[in-house]
């Protein structure tokens, strides 16, 4: 009875193992990923920093991401090749020619036009890493109109951008977490005087 | 205010100050009072100082006053001085004072005051501008002000009246008030006003013009629990903004008129509202605001007999949030909308012969006539047609669609054939709910794809020249948060084979970079016409394979894992042409076609037997991994061949660069490549 009652666990146990997927989010890489997007859309990519995330070592902590990041995603291990540390080389790629397009598309639009209203303080960063028209007061009538119309061109932009990098990366169930990560990269790189939105909700200036 | 009470307290000074004893050195006499009232104004904590030197033609006459209020007007001065030099007016039979008035916080004005004995005439000037008032003694109810170039500012207090976060930012004024205060009637003010370049704002910034130029005829009245307000005028250029609204007036006249009521605190009507901009809209109907001066209720009726200049002057602020700024409309249109609790409750078009071009060249439609009816509430039938369209770059035929809406959806009244590459979509039903609040556009419908032309679809995408018919049914398709989703498959025969396409789906079809998703399984498709169409050698057999999880994002492909391969049970010959060989190597990468010697052998011969030939590619991130029938050592095997002489072709770069890889294939099927074979 003991025999068959260990033999029946150890074979539950192993069935759970095998079933068992764990995709832990890089967030380390995502947040590099977001990093190179959101200072090159603001024009603050001069420092032509190595874009390439450092290899993680197995057990090295991703860092502020909302999930857990123990290490890089191993693709293998999703359909049972290899050892869940076969891989290092993982990372989140934000070179899809798509993403690419979209980049320089709001890096022309920021340069020319949304940088202003930031300026001003018409407009700030929100949590979910969208811009929002805070005070339009804050503009000229004839730019109200115009910033208006880029800051939803640019949330609509900037919606695609999350997905396809969560898609491009092979995990569209990302898609919030890389949000997420762009959000908190948008507020980090946001210079000092523009106005963002606190984890509450509220405005702050930076 | 001023010249009213100054013309009380006059002569009661000048009584005072001539029976003063002559003692041979200036007279001066001061007052003190504490509050005087007026119909328009109250004044309080008053000094009146006059002081007349013996021989001189003039007193000085200072006037002060802690605060002087106008309530119904909605004035207020604090601090207010006014001195001036007091002296008969030119026919000995009143006074006459014209000094400089100082108030805390504004700039310094002229004022001058001419008392005569039935009337009051008070100026005051700033440069050019100037504020003329009249009283006469037979008419004590009515204040009679001219306004020359006035700022608009001074009016910014009468404004906070009626329109409390109301900004007076620039302009000027012209014109001719009356105000009437009568003890126990409503206070009233009527008058023609001129303004140039008005310019208003919000502290929220949610209305605003600029720019405005208008001539209005004014009529308000305010009495305790009611407002009642009349503008008729009309409007020439400039810009105002109202929400995401945003209009561009025209150089030409536009007239208005409004009639609007407030009662107690709840929000204005605005029982009757007419705008005449000639042919582009001529616009009449009510509206109701909450206190919070959200828009509640609406009956509004819309002539446009030319749309063209809609979208310029009226729509771009709204079509501009939807990424639509630059649509362009053409034709003739009028239509009803009814709103209520602040939701649409029915809308109601006719169009004739519209044309809906949007500027990115994503949809356009040609010659939409009809009257469609949306209902929030019971069904109503109508009808929509149009004469043609396309949509990314697909052309569609003319249609008739007959129409029923209830409940806040619009849908097919039965099935609608839309003519499109020498076929058409036959969609079974439509369900439409439009974007209400937070939630966006949705909808969903039916569709079966009958004998679409493969080749005039390739022709239009820009692909190579396939041949075949598309077939097949979409059970169900739904959009709705930017995704599209279609269930059931596609099928077309092409080159002897058939093409399924299942899984397809698009992520935001008509917004930025759209994507196409799809899973294609290829089935004994004629090889020798496959190779014919792309120029690709010349190849015979038949080929399976299969395109998983395709992703087009702006139409170019970003994935995908595509595995084509011959079928084994082909019966009849299995050739490959010496320029196939040398194509599949260009394509593949492949090293295959061994050293010198070899290869210059095998250049004498025009085609070779092949067993089986098979690529496959995984792309992502724009690196293609490629694989062939099999490994062979460090390469993978493409072309397995049979009988004498012997070849096969073995790629060794297992990661190829996409873009390198297109632009192989394009020269390959163009015919410019040249490969090497040493």
């Amino acid at each position: 009875m003991q025999r068959w009652l260990g033999t029946s666990l150890a074979a539950a146990l192993l069935l759970t193992a095998c079933v068992t997927i764990n995709v832990y989010f890089p967030a380390a890489e995502a947040k590099e990923a977001a990093k190179e997007f959101v200072d090159k859309v603001i024009g603050d990519d001069a420092p032509a920093t190595e874009a390439k995330p450092a290899p993680q070592t197995p057990g090295g902590q991703g860092g502020s991401a909302s999930l857990q990041s123990r290490r890089s995603f191993d693709w293998l291990a999703l359909i049972g090749i290899g050892s869940a540390y076969a891989q290092e080389s993982a990372d989140i790629s934000i070179k899809t020619p798509a993403i690419q397009a979209i980049q320089n598309r709001m890096a022309t639009r920021f340069q020319t036009q949304l940088a202003a209203g930031f300026d001003a303080g018409a407009l700030g960063l929100t949590r979910d890493g969208m811009v929002e028209v805070r005070d339009a007061a804050k503009l000229a009538l004839k730019d109200r109109v115009a910033i208006t119309q880029a800051v939803a061109d640019d949330n609509r932009d900037r919606k695609a951008v999350y997905r396809e990098v969560a898609v491009a990366n092979g995990h569209p169930e990302w898609e919030s977490q890389i949000r997420g990560i762009f959000a908190q990269q948008w507020i980090a790189s946001a210079h000092s005087g523009w106005w963002y939105q606190d984890a509450g909700g509220g405005w702050k200036q930076k | 205010m001023l010249p009213s009470m100054f013309r009380r307290i006059l002569p009661l000074l000048l009584l005072t100050l001539l029976a003063l004893p002559a003692a041979g050195q200036a007279r001066t006499l001061s007052a003190r009072i504490a509050k005087v009232t007026t119909p328009v104004a109250t004044l309080q904590e008053v000094t009146v100082r006059l002081e007349w030197p013996k021989t001189a033609e003039a007193g000085n006459l200072t006037l002060s006053a802690g605060r002087v209020t106008a309530p119904d007007l909605g004035y207020r001065f604090d601090n207010l001085t006014w001195h001036c030099p007091l002296q008969r007016d030119a026919k000995q039979e009143g006074w006459r004072c014209e000094g400089e008035i100082r108030s805390a916080g504004r700039k310094p004005l002229k004022l001058g005051v001419d008392l005569a004995t039935a009337s009051t005439d008070a100026v005051l000037q700033s440069g050019s501008s100037s504020l003329a008032l009249h009283r006469n003694a037979g008419t004590p109810d009515l204040t009679r002000i001219d306004l020359t170039r006035v700022p608009l500012a001074w009016a910014q207090a009468l404004l906070t009246q009626v329109w409390p976060e109301a900004n007076l930012k620039s302009g000027q004024m012209s014109g001719a008030l009356n105000i009437h205060v009568p003890e126990v009637r409503p206070l009233r003010v009527e008058g023609r006003l001129t303004f140039a370049g008005l310019g208003l704002d919000t502290p929220d910034g949610s209305i605003a013009a600029e720019g405005v130029g208008a001539q209005v005829e004014l009529d308000y009245r305010k009495s305790a629990g009611l407002s009642l307000l009349t503008l008729d005028g009309s409007l020439r250029g400039g810009e105002m903004l109202v929400g995401n609204g945003y209009i561009a007036l025209p150089d030409t006249l536009v007239d208005f008129s409004i009639a609007a009521r407030q009662q107690g605190q709840s929000g204005w009507e605005i029982p009757q509202l007419s705008w005449n901009d000639g042919d582009a809209m001529r616009l009449d109907g009510s509206l109701a605001f909450d206190a919070q001066a959200n828009l509640r209720d609406a009956d509004l009726r819309v002539e446009s007999p030319d749309v063209a200049p809609l979208r310029p002057r009226y729509l771009s602020g709204w079509l501009g949030l939807l990424g639509l700024g630059e649509l362009q409309l053409q034709g003739g249109a009028s239509a009803q909308l009814r709103m209520r609790g602040g939701e649409l409750a029915s809308a109601e078009a006719e169009l004739r012969e519209v044309s809906v071009i949007d500027a990115q060249q994503r949809f356009r439609f040609d010659g939409l006539s009809g009257k469609p009816v949306f209902s929030a509430g019971s069904s109503v039938d109508s009808a929509l047609r149009w004469r043609g369209g396309e949509v990314h770059g697909l052309a569609f035929g003319a249609a008739e669609l007959l129409l029923d809406s209830g409940q806040g959806v619009i849908g097919l009244r039965q099935p609608v054939t839309v003519p499109m590459l020498g076929g058409g979509l036959r969609f079974e039903d439509i369900n439409l709910r439009p974007p209400a609040g937070e939630r966006g556009l949705e909808f969903d419908f039916g569709l079966t794809v009958e004998s679409l032309d493969v080749g005039q679809l390739a022709k239009a995408l820009d692909w190579p020249a396939f041949q075949g018919r598309l077939d097949g049914r979409i059970p169900k398709a739904r959009y709705a948060d930017d995704r599209l989703d279609f269930e059931g498959n596609l099928v077309t025969r092409m080159f002897d084979g058939t093409v399924q396409v299942s899984g397809l789906a698009m992520e935001r079809p008509f917004g930025t970079a759209p994507t196409l998703s799809a899973d294609i399984s290829l089935d004994d498709m004629n090889l020798q016409s496959l190779t014919g169409v792309f120029g690709f050698g010349e190849i015979t057999g038949a080929l399976d394979g299969s395109i998983r999880n395709l992703r087009l994002v702006d139409w170019q492909a970003e994935a995908f894992d595509a595995d084509l391969h011959t079928d084994p049970d082909w019966k009849g010959k299995r050739r490959i042409s010496q320029r196939a060989v040398q194509d599949l190597s260009s394509v593949g990468g492949a090293g295959g076609l061994g050293d010198s010697l070899q290869a210059q052998a095998l250049k004498l011969f025009e085609d070779f037997g092949y067993r089986q030939i098979g690529i496959s590619c995984r792309l992502a991130e724009q690196v293609c991994a490629m694989d062939g029938l099999r490994s062979a050592g460090n390469g993978f095997i493409i072309v397995e061949g049979s009988g004498l002489p012997r070849l096969n072709v073995v790629g060794y770069n297992r990661r190829v660069d996409w873009p390198t890889l297109v632009e192989r294939l394009v020269a390959v099927t163009q015919g410019e490549s040249k490969p090497v074979i040493e």
